[in-house]
């Protein structure tokens, strides 16, 4: 069940409210998505929370890793996905994916201007579940929203996996 | 001048930055964003970076006196640049950004020296090109065409 509230945003607040295959989703999806957008430059910041607002999503805009971090931990339902950049003076992109990942759980896209493959895969096995090279287009952002299918749906899939391991195991 | 021989005026200024290589794809993204919203994104957005990356220029410099030079630094001072220059498509300042950093990777302070100097030198071109750019099309209004000049 989605709750709706004033503002029309994506609101998937709890956790169980994992997505199933042929769940009804919500017309205006992806509108609404909740983007937490961290670049330590103000140029690059400015310009992708344009970009992101062009795509109907709702962006919280900081510029730094510890802040990033504060909000999300304050609000801990609060957003959908997060965009960050790689290289930031007070912790780097690699760093606070690892913090994310541990805590909240949430898709993490990093991007860079360094497009150099290793760079690439540190962020692919640091567990972004995607590497923007800036500059970042429009095309990009607008397909976002996909991450957070995606990662719903393997919730979901984990779920029920581990639901039929418990009824398998209460049989025996 | 008539409206519409300012208009035209205008558009070859525009379309001249492009064609010397002094802007890229990247700006056309950011007209692409203006809106009646924000009807002055594209000059809100040059006028920060200049502002911003000012800061990075002074570091830059001031990095450049020590003695001996700490290429990390610099070349990390240099990324944070390219950047910012890349943001707003600044095509020629955003080719002596990659010169400098490798000349930062090889050790070559000279060269260093010798392209930021270069760098700086488009980096206050640009400026002054769009300044006056976006001075003139504040002066000459809104043009007739729904549509924004395209690139080629």
């Amino acid at each position: 069940m989605i709750p709706s509230n004033g503002k029309g945003s994506m609101s998937m607040a709890s956790s169980s409210a994992a997505w199933k295959a042929g769940d009804v989703v919500p017309d205006q999806f992806p509108a609404g998505l909740r983007v937490l957008l961290v670049d330590d430059d103000p140029t690059c910041l400015v310009i992708l929370e344009k970009m992101l607002r062009a795509c109907l999503y709702e962006v919280t805009k900081c510029n730094g890793a510890e802040i990033a971090l504060s909000l999300l931990r304050e609000n801990k339902n609060g957003f959908d996905i997060v965009i960050s950049d790689v290289h930031m003076p007070d912790m780097d992109g690699f760093k606070l994916l690892e913090y994310i990942e541990l805590e909240m759980d949430l898709p993490v896209i990093l991007m860079s201007a360094d497009g150099e493959k290793n760079v690439v895969m540190k962020g692919v096995t640091h567990g972004a579940c995607d590497y923007l090279i800036k500059p970042v287009r429009m095309e990009a952002l607008k397909n976002i929203w996909q991450h957070v299918v995606r990662k719903r749906r393997n919730e979901w899939r984990e779920l029920e996996q581990s639901a039929i391991i418990r009824s398998c195991r209460a049989k025996y | 001048m008539e409206r519409n021989q300012m208009h035209k005026h205008i558009f070859l200024m525009r379309q001249s930055f492009f064609d010397q290589g002094l802007l890229d794809e990247q700006f056309i993204q950011l007209e692409e964003l203006q809106d009646d919203a924000n009807p002055n994104f594209v000059e809100e957005v040059v006028t920060l970076y200049y502002r911003d990356s000012s800061r990075i220029i002074l570091n830059i410099e001031q990095s450049l006196e020590r003695n001996p030079l700490d290429f990390n630094k610099l070349d990390n001072y240099m990324h944070q640049f390219k950047g910012s220059s890349t943001s707003i498509g600044a095509k020629k300042v955003k080719a002596e950004c990659t010169q400098f950093r490798e000349y930062c990777r090889a050790g070559n302070g000279e060269g260093c020296m010798r392209t930021f100097q270069q760098l700086k030198k488009e980096y206050a071109i640009l400026k002054r090109k769009l300044e006056n750019y976006f001075q003139q099309s504040r002066q000459a209004g809104p043009s007739e065409t729904a549509c924004r000049p395209r690139m080629n």
